[in-house]
């Protein structure tokens, strides 16, 4: 626990988990293959990932969601503070693109101390805000 | 090729994986976790899910997966406990459904995790999309 993490005593629906953002460079992409394990090519393949439809090499969700979880756990100050996250992949993340991931409490209980929340990754596209995961769904556990 | 619907409900057999300290760092670097309070990230479910699950489940040539076309749609984990660095994992991986939806096929996967004491560490669920041919 750090001393900045939040009490549970403290929540209340609607508040917000400060956001945060992470620069998704072909290196991490490329990083994030080989620690997980997944080599499609779709994330390693330039000319592989643009013969399926795509600009160029893409992000994995996952890696989307592993941000999106260091995101809840910063913020709960304990990596063990997360027991439940649920997301679809809505939309995929370019290399050289930079992701933000943030999310809102639902509903606290204060008797399982037991905090959901709305969670999301965005990004600016073009002018424009995409969601490479919406309506995701988390759940933490807080001392 | 559609996907084998006979294959939903199989099992696959049980594979091993050691939660080594060096993949668990350059995990949490990728992830931007690698903080010195950050400890290993959750997240870090997903090594031992595709590497003794999934990567299982999709080779197996009687499903018919096309891998070319498959996008990673739904993903879900249930932690019980935080990873312990060192620790031996038992990776349990099966089919929960195969289904097709407009023209694409739904291909769900349920992974357990289990320590040395059989106790679950996590669970698992992917759900990829294989395309439909355009």
């Amino acid at each position: 626990m750090s001393p900045s993490s939040p009490r549970l005593e403290d929540l209340a629906p609607g508040q917000a988990v400060p956001e945060l953002a992470m620069a998704v460079t072909r290196e991490r992409i490329a990083a994030y293959a080989e620690a997980s394990g997944d080599r499609n090519p779709l994330h390693l393949d330039d000319a592989f990932a643009r013969s399926v439809g795509f600009p160029g090499l893409i992000a994995h969700g996952m890696l989307t969601m592993g941000h999106l979880a260091t995101c809840l756990t910063r913020w709960a100050g304990d990596p063990g503070a997360l027991r439940r996250l649920r997301v679809q992949f809505r939309a995929p993340v370019l290399a050289g693109e930079t992701i933000v991931a943030g999310g809102t409490v639902r509903e606290v209980d204060p008797v399982e101390r037991r905090v959901v929340l709305d969670v999301w990754v965005r990004l600016e596209r073009e002018g424009r805000t995409e969601h490479p995961i919406r309506r995701g769904e988390a759940e933490l556990r807080l001392p | 090729m559609p996907l084998n619907p006979a294959l939903e409900g199989r099992a696959y057999p049980p594979v091993r994986f050691v939660v080594e300290s060096e993949r668990v760092r350059r995990f949490a670097e990728a992830v931007g976790s690698a903080g010195a309070d950050d400890g290993v990230p959750p997240t870090f479910a997903t090594a031992p899910e595709i590497e003794a699950g999934l990567a299982r489940v999709v080779a197996d040539p009687e499903l018919g997966l096309d891998f070319t076309r498959v996008v990673h749609g739904e993903q879900e984990y249930e932690w019980r406990r935080p990873f312990r660095v060192g620790e031996t994992l038992e990776v349990r991986s099966r089919i929960e459904s195969i289904r097709t939806k407009g023209g694409h096929g739904f291909l769900t996967i349920r992974t357990e995790m289990l320590d040395e004491d059989g106790e679950t560490v996590v669970l698992a669920r992917s759900t990829l999309i294989e395309r439909g041919e355009v």
